[in-house]
C-alpha cells in the first residue's frame, strides 16, 4: 500500500511514498516536484553574470554555489592556458565564508529542525528553541558580511580573488563576533568548552552534559537512533578543503576519489513528476555531506560513534552537530591567520579569451557541490549544477535504493522514516534547481 | 495606533524561490519580539499553528500575507495551484507583502521563464500580475533578497496599525526614496570621477567601468547596513539594481560606456549637465583620492 506524505520545512517541499507492512516501512520512493530552470537561464550570458546568478539557486547556501562558480570559471582559465593567480589571503577569505556559511546552516537545522522533530517523536525535557538557531546563525553570517558584504546572496568572489580589502578593523571586529558566537555555543548548545568538546574521543563523553547536544544525544538514542537509518556506509568528499579531505570511503577506509565519475540521471518517483536526479559515483550511490567529511578528516569522536553504531541516524546528526563545533574552530585558525598584507585580487586576462570547460568543487553544508561549464569566449555555452542533496536524497529501483531511500526502509512507521530522512539536512531547492 | 492586544494573523507562502528571502528575515535582530507581534499560521521554517496542508485548504483567512517568490499560477503547493492560494489569501488579507524582487517583479525566477512567471502585482515594471486590481494593499519589498530590516520595518507598521506610503512601484517611500549609493563609502570618488581600477581595493568608485548601479538603483543597502555590518559596496561588489524591476540585467560586472562615460547616467541627472559636471571633476588632481588610504597592505 502507497502512503504519501508531505515533507516541509526543508527549504521547498518533497513527497515520500511509503509501501509498508503494518506501519512498517518496506520502501520508499521521494519525488521533489519544483523545478526552476537555473541552468538554462545563464546560457548565453557572460560567466561573470554566473557569479550573481547561481548563488539565487539556494538561499541557504548560495555562497557555495558562488564558491563552485568561482572555482568553475578559474578552472576554465587554466585549462584554456590562463591559469589564475590567487593569493593566499584571496584563499582564506573565500574559505572562511564558506564556513560561516555551513556554521549558520548547521545552527538552524539543529534548532529549526532537528530538535523540535525529535520532540515531536516522543522524547521529553529537549525544551526546543528554534529562536537560539535564528540568533546563532544570524552571527555566524555578520562575520560573514564582513567580508562578502551580505549574507544571503553575496557576489563577493570574483576570478583572481575577492572584491574586499579588508582593514586590521574589520579582522579584529570579525574575531570579536567569532568570539561570543563560541561562547553562545559553548553555553547553550555544548554545555562544555570548545576545546573540551573538540577532545572528545568517545560517545560516554556526552553523559554529564545538560546542554542542548547533550539533550539531543540522549534523544537519539532514547529513540534507537543509532539502530535505525543505516545507509550504505560509503562516502564521498570531493571538495578541497582545510577542514577535511578528499577521499572516497568505504567503512572507515579511504581511497582517492575522482570527480570525473561522478555521473547523473533522472530520479525515480512513480507517483509523481520528480525533478531531482540520482548522482553516483561509478556505479554506486555514496552518502556525503558531514558524516563523510568528519570520518574522512579522521575525528576521532565521530570515528567512535561509527565504531558502536555504523553510519545511523545517530552517528550522522551527530556528526553535522559536532561539525559545527570544528569549523568554529577553523574559522578562527583562519582569522587568525589572516595575512592582510596580500593583494586580493590578481586580475586575470580579460575572460573574452576563455574557450574552454572547467569545473568547481566545494564542500557545501549538506556535501559536495559540483558546477561544471563550457565557456565560449567567456559566454556559458552549458552549465551543469551537482548537489549534495542530490548524492543523497535521489529516488531509485528497489533493486539499487538511494542512500536515504535505504535509509527509510526498515523504519518503524511514517513519523520515524521522515525522521530518517531529515537526518540528511534536506534541501529541495538545490535538490531541483 | 492598534493595542497590543491585537494580534494580526500572517501567512507566509512561497511561489518559485530560493529561499532566500526566509533565509534574510531570520537575520532580524528583533526577530523574537516581531514573531511575537504576530499569530504566526504559517511560515516554511519558522514554528507556526498550521501545516502547509491545512493551509492549502483554503479554509480560514488571514490578516497580513507575505509573499516569497515568483508567480507561477500552476505551481503547486500542497496540491493547490498558487493560482488559487494567492487568490484565496490576497482577498482576505489586510495587507499583502511581496517580500524580495521575484514576488515584486518577477526577478530572477521571471528571467528563468519569462511566459509563465511575473509578480503579484507587477511584470517587470509593467502593471501586470494576478494581484494588479488589489494593487492598494501589495507592499512591494523589492532586493534580492528582501533586507531583514525593510520586512521587519513593514511588519512592525502594520502591527502598529500605521498607514506605509508607496513610491510607484508599490514600494515604502521610505525605504526606496533613497539610492543604494547613499551612505556609500567611496562617494568621494563618485564626486571626483575616480574609478576604482580594479576590484579588490578599498579606493576608487565602482560607477564608471565596474558596473555598479549605486546612483540608479532606488534602495537603503548603505543606509541600513546588511547584517548590521556590511554592504556590497562596502567590500568593492558592484551593486547589481536587484531592488529594480530590471534586475537580473545583463554583464553585471560591466559599465556600458559610451566615450568613457556611463550610458545611463544618475538618476534625476540630465546628460548634458552630467558631461559638462564630468570634464570639471576629472580635470582636478587631488593627491589623497590617488593614493591608497590605509597601510594594512
Amino acid at each position: 500500500m502507497m502512503t504519501r506524505a508531505l515533507i516541509e520545512h526543508i527549504e521547498g517541499e518533497a513527497s515520500l511514498y511509503f509501501d509498508t507492512r503494518g506501519e512498517k516501512i518496506t520502501w520508499a520512493e521521494i519525488a521533489f516536484p519544483h523545478f526552476r530552470g537555473m541552468e538554462r537561464m545563464l546560457e548565453g550570458r557572460k560567466a561573470t553574470d554566473a557569479l550573481v546568478i547561481t548563488p539565487r539557486v539556494c538561499g541557504i547556501c548560495g555562497h557555495a554555489h558562488l564558491m563552485a562558480t568561482v572555482r568553475a570559471i578559474e578552472a576554465a582559465y587554466a585549462q584554456a592556458g590562463y591559469p589564475v593567480v590567487l593569493t593566499r589571503k584571496a584563499r582564506s577569505i573565500r574559505e572562511l565564508t564558506l564556513v560561516l556559511e555551513m556554521i549558520q546552516n548547521h545552527f538552524k537545522w539543529l534548532y529549526l529542525v532537528i530538535l523540535p522533530e525529535l520532540e515531536k517523536l516522543g522524547v521529553g525535557g529537549l525544551s526546543p528553541a528554534p529562536l537560539k538557531g535564528a540568533y546563532a546563525a544570524a552571527q555566524a553570517t555578520k562575520i560573514l558580511a564582513l567580508f562578502a558584504g551580505q549574507w544571503p546572496h553575496s557576489s563577493y568572489m570574483i576570478p583572481g580573488g575577492v572584491t574586499c580589502d579588508p582593514t586590521h578593523l574589520e579582522r579584529i571586529q570579525a574575531a570579536g563576533l567569532l568570539d561570543e558566537l563560541i561562547g553562545f555555543f559553548e553555553k547553550e548548545t555544548a554545555g562544555v568548552g570548545l576545546d573540551a568538546l573538540l577532545s572528545f574521543a568517545s560517545c560516554r563523553e556526552f553523559n554529564p552534559l545538560q546542554s542542548d547536544l547533550g539533550r539531543l544525544e540522549k534523544g537519539l538514542i532514547a529513540t534507537e537512533m543509532h539502530k535505525k537509518g543505516m545507509a550504505y556506509d560509503r562516502f564521498v568528499v570531493l571538495g578541497e578543503h582545510g577542514f577535511t579531505v578528499r577521499a572516497r570511503l568505504k567503512h572507515t577506509r579511504p581511497m582517492k576519489a575522482d570527480p570525473c565519475l561522478v555521473s547523473t540521471e533522472p530520479a525515480v518517483c512513480r507517483d509523481e513528476t520528480s525533478h531531482a536526479r540520482n548522482v553516483r559515483y561509478g556505479k554506486h550511490f555514496y552518502e556525503v555531506g558531514p558524516l563523510a567529511r568528519s570520518i574522512s578528516a579522521d575525528t576521532a569522536l565521530i570515528k567512535n560513534m561509527h565504531r558502536r553504531y555504523k553510519d545511523s541516524v545517530y552517528t550522522r546528526v551527530m556528526a553535522r552537530a559536532y561539525e559545527t563545533a570544528v569549523l568554529l574552530q577553523h574559522a578562527k585558525t583562519l582569522l587568525a591567520e589572516l595575512e592582510l598584507s596580500e593583494p586580493s585580487y590578481v586580475p586575470p586576462v580579460p575572460l573574452e579569451r576563455i574557450s574552454a570547460t572547467g569545473e568547481g568543487i566545494v564542500e557545501a553544508p549538506r556535501g559536495p557541490l559540483m558546477h561544471r561549464m563550457r565557456l565560449e569566449r567567456g559566454i556559458v555555452a552549458e552549465y551543469k549544477i551537482i548537489t549534495p542533496t542530490q548524492w543523497n536524497l535521489g529516488s531509485s529501483v528497489m533493486s539499487d535504493p538511494a542512500p536515504a531511500q535505504k535509509a527509510m526502509v526498515g523504519a518503524a512507521d511514517i513519523a520515524e522514516a521522515t525522521f530518517i530522512f531529515r537526518s540528511f539536512d534536506v534541501c529541495s531547492v538545490c535538490t531541483t534547481h | 495606533m492598534r493595542s497590543r492586544l491585537f494580534k494580526p494573523t500572517l501567512i507566509w507562502l512561497q511561489g518559485v524561490t530560493c529561499n532566500g528571502n526566509t533565509h534574510s528575515f531570520l537575520n532580524l535582530p528583533y526577530l523574537p519580539q516581531l514573531l511575537a507581534r504576530f499569530e504566526v499560521l504559517y511560515h516554511p521554517l519558522l514554528p507556526c499553528s498550521q501545516s502547509l496542508e491545512e493551509i492549502a485548504r483554503c479554509r480560514r483567512g488571514c490578516d497580513v500575507l507575505v509573499f516569497e517568490g515568483a508567480f507561477d499560477p500552476m505551481m503547486e503547493r500542497a496540491g493547490v495551484t498558487l493560482e488559487r492560494l494567492v487568490a484565496y489569501y490576497a482577498e482576505e488579507a489586510g495587507h499583502v507583502i511581496a517580500a524580495g524582487s521575484c514576488a515584486s517583479f518577477g526577478g530572477i525566477f521571471k528571467a528563468a521563464a519569462p511566459e509563465r512567471n511575473s509578480g503579484l502585482a507587477y511584470a517587470g515594471e509593467h502593471p501586470d500580475g494576478p494581484l494588479l486590481g488589489k494593487a492598494g494593499k501589495v507592499i512591494n519589498l523589492s532586493g534580492c533578497p528582501v533586507h531583514p530590516e525593510w520586512l521587519g520595518f513593514a511588519l512592525m507598521n502594520i502591527a502598529e496599525g500605521r498607514p506605509i506610503s508607496v513610491d510607484a512601484l508599490g514600494r515604502p517611500t521610505a525605504l526606496y526614496r533613497h539610492m543604494a549609493h547613499d551612505g556609500c563609502l567611496r562617494n568621494e570618488y563618485f564626486e571626483w570621477k575616480v574609478d576604482a581600477e580594479q576590484f579588490g581595493r578599498k579606493e576608487g568608485c565602482l560607477f564608471y567601468e565596474h558596473g555598479c548601479r549605486g546612483p540608479l538603483t532606488h534602495a537603503s543597502c548603505n543606509r541600513t547596513l546588511w547584517n548590521g555590518v556590511s554592504s556590497k559596496m562596502r567590500v568593492g561588489t558592484p551593486c547589481f539594481g536587484c531592488t529594480e524591476p530590471d534586475f537580473p540585467r545583463r554583464n553585471l560586472f560591466e559599465t556600458k560606456t559610451n566615450m568613457s562615460i556611463p550610458e545611463e547616467v544618475p538618476v534625476g541627472v540630465s546628460k548634458r549637465a552630467y558631461l559638462t559636471m564630468t570634464g570639471i571633476a576629472k580635470s582636478f588632481k587631488i593627491k589623497r583620492l590617488e593614493e591608497r588610504l590605509t597601510d594594512d597592505d
